[in-house]
């Protein structure tokens, strides 16, 4: 087991274009952590680089306290799991998983005993003496992570490791990971592009984007507090509403925007440096947006778009005047009777608001 | 019912044309099988009627054991043969690798340089390499005490033939084809770049290697101008030459005879593809997705 410290990493592929900008990032010895970002941005890049398998162009990788950067990959005592399982063809389940161990010189006594001992934690001893193409695709995964935890490697790198799954088999090997995790305690970098794998898994999310991390955190604190549009458009499914808006007034107690067509929304976020007229844009997650009482004075009219039962809840695609966007919201199972064309007015709560400044970045939010 | 008829017109025309291509490619085969087990040799000029022996019996192969050194020349062949399909499929694997996997200057240069000895025809080597071969042997000789390589040695048959560009193309295409993510997951395990070809790439190429195999044998086996060349021991022909030498020419006892010791010859090659061909059908499934 060890930390994993990247100071300063930079990443060229070729001369003139830099995929990795600079990431610094502290792992600390048992954490999970997971890298979500859009397809491109250099995820893999990052995974290649901490196992070895790309150059460091610049920066300095720590594993444990030693400077890894110049370490074969064969000799950094880290196990990766691959999107495409990359087990191999030629080798039966117990070959594939103890080929690492046999490569060390580890007595064949000890190597079957491991094996077997991986094998039960994964339910495959069954499969152990087939060979690749007579497994499912499920059960490849189980075999490619086996292979990696019979080593006790100090650090697992996973890269997409579910993405070939379909949805259920991608639920049980998430718990099972997680588990894992649990029961090993050991450090943990995780790759995905789908945010519900990071969020549930992760002990801290590192959100990238073109290159440099965008923010990072715990899920939640993500959630809660995204510090620039990217992460906040990129977390919660469905995404969060956003809107253009213009500063009625700010201050550090909060904001006041004004929507297109005059519609005033408040915010609870510390708008200090916000002066009246700037662009903003106004952030809502679905689940906020609440259908307004009779009494409410400061309701805002809109009209249902869509309508899609989701059986624990109802997503209700809605139009306000003067937006563009068609705006999602959540609302609880069968407590509506919304359809098609219905005129309604919704609330944006003010505690709920975020607001972020004309170049993406989040005002601080006030609780 | 026209469906069904359909099916069946299109079976037969199916069938039709692979047995078509069966009878002319293995004719002569055929007609070498039926001359050598005719123990009377008078139809054997005539057409249809040769394909069909006449007084069938195994006399003639009795003679091929009986007079020449069949088994001998048989020996040779077979070592002949195993050398230079290990030296080829070392030779080939080892210098694919670098070529399909490894960045260094000059990579595209050097394949070229090697594909373009394709456009050469084989013969305009036979004399330089006999000059080379000669002085390497007189080298060899007069350094070693012995004769290491050298006109009539048999590494001295095999070793200008290893090294083929046709060998270094398959196989560099073959380990083209490896997912890189198979090679990555070696070298995560724990596998130098040596350990990564000899215990992942080797294996999965498996099918590759085979046919390389199978095409060397082929060529070795049959390889005749030069093996002709090399060897002046009659003891130490392989049965290419050997057996022309014995059965053909001003002596030459008869057509049946010769025909009986090309089927025998053919006899051990049918044999060995028997045996290798399964490998051609195992490939990469399950290694990745
Ligand atoms: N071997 C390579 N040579 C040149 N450019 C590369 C190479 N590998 C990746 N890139 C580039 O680096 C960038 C980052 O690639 P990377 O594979 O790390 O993305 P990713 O975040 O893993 O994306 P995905 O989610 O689709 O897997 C991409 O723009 C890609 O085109
Ligand atoms: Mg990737």
């Amino acid at each position: 087991m060890a930390s994993v410290k990247l100071k300063n990493i930079k990443k060229n592929y070729t001369k003139d274009v830099t995929v990795i900008k600079g990431v610094s990032l502290d792992i600390q010895d048992g954490e999970f952590v997971v890298f979500v970002g859009p397809s491109g941005c250099g995820k893999s890049t990052m995974l290649r680089m901490i196992a070895g398998l790309e150059d460091i162009t610049e920066g300095e990788l720590l594993i444990g306290d030693t400077i890894a950067n110049d370490i074969h990959a064969s000799k950094r005592g880290i196990a990766m799991v691959f999107q495409s399982y990359a087990l191999y063809p030629h080798m039966t389940v117990a070959e594939n998983m103890g080929f690492a161990l046999k490569l060390a010189g580890i007595p064949k006594a000890e190597v079957e005993q491991r094996v077997k001992h991986a094998g039960e934690i994964l339910q495959i001893t069954h499969l152990l003496d087939r060979k690749p193409k007579a497994l499912s695709g499920g059960q490849r995964q189980r075999v490619a992570i086996g292979r990696a935890i019979v080593r006790e490697p100090k650090v697992f790198l996973f890269d997409e490791p579910l993405s070939n799954l379909d949805a259920a088999l991608r639920l049980q090997m998430r718990v099972e990971l997680s588990k894992l995790h649990q029961e090993l305690k050991t450090t943990m970098i995780y790759v995905t592009h789908d945010q519900v794998e990071a969020m549930t898994l992760a002990d801290r999310i590192v959100v990238f984007n073109a290159g440099v991390i965008q923010q990072l955190g715990s899920p939640l604190e993500l959630y809660e507090n995204p510090s620039n549009l990217f992460v906040a458009g990129f977390l919660g499914s469905p995404k969060m509403n956003l809107l253009d808006a213009s500063v009625v007034s700010g201050d550090a107690k909060g904001a006041t925007v004004r929507l297109p067509k005059g519609i005033a929304v408040k915010a609870a976020v510390d708008a200090g440096r916000a002066k009246a007229n700037d662009r903003v844009t106004l952030g809502i997650r679905p689940e906020h947006i609440q259908l307004a009482s009779e009494a409410d004075q400061n309701a805002i009219p809109a009209r249902v778009d869509l309508i899609e039962h989701l059986g624990d809840h109802v997503l209700a695609y809605i139009e306000i005047p003067g937006v563009n966007e068609i705006m999602s919201m959540k609302l609880p199972g069968h407590s509506t009777d919304l359809k098609y064309g219905d005129a309604i007015r919704v609330v944006f709560p003010e505690a709920e608001c975020m607001l972020f400044d004309a170049e993406g970045l989040a005002f601080k939010r006030l609780r | 019912m026209s469906k069904k008829l359909t099916k069946v017109v299109e079976l037969t025309g199916q069938y039709a044309g692979l047995i078509a291509f069966a009878i002319f490619t293995t004719f002569p085969f055929l007609w070498a099988l039926s001359v050598a087990l005719s123990e009377d040799p008078s139809n054997i000029w005539l057409f249809p009627r040769s394909f069909l022996p006449t007084d069938p019996g195994w006399a003639w192969f009795v003679r091929v054991f009986n007079e020449i050194q069949f088994m001998t020349y048989l020996k040779n062949s077979a070592w002949i043969s195993l050398c230079t399909i290990v030296g080829t499929v070392l030779v080939s694997v080892l210098a694919g690798y670098p070529l399909a996997r490894l960045r260094f200057p000059g990579r595209g240069l050097i394949f070229i340089a090697i594909i373009g000895t394709m456009m050469l025809p084989s013969e305009v080597a036979i004399i330089p390499n006999f000059v080379t071969l000669k002085h390497l042997g007189d080298w060899s000789t007069a350094l070693l005490g012995f004769k290491l390589t050298g006109l009539n040695t048999y590494s001295g048959v095999f070793l200008p033939t290893v090294a083929g560009a046709f060998g270094i193309f398959l196989m560099k295409q073959a380990f083209e084809q490896i997912p890189q993510d198979l090679i990555d997951a070696a070298r995560v395990d724990g596998a130098k770049e040596l350990q990564i070809l000899w215990r992942v790439m080797v294996p999965v190429s498996a099918p590759s290697i085979a046919a390389l195999a199978i095409f060397t044998l082929v060529n070795a086996w049959n390889e005749f101008i030069w093996t002709g060349i090399v060897i002046q021991d009659k003891a130490m022909l392989p049965l290419s030459v050997g057996m022309f030498n014995d059965l053909t020419g001003p002596f030459a006892v008869s057509t049946s005879m010769v025909m009986a010791g090309i089927v025998l010859s053919v006899v051990p090659v049918l044999i060995f593809f028997a045996l290798t061909q399964r490998y051609f059908i195992s490939g990469l499934d399950g290694a990745v997705k």
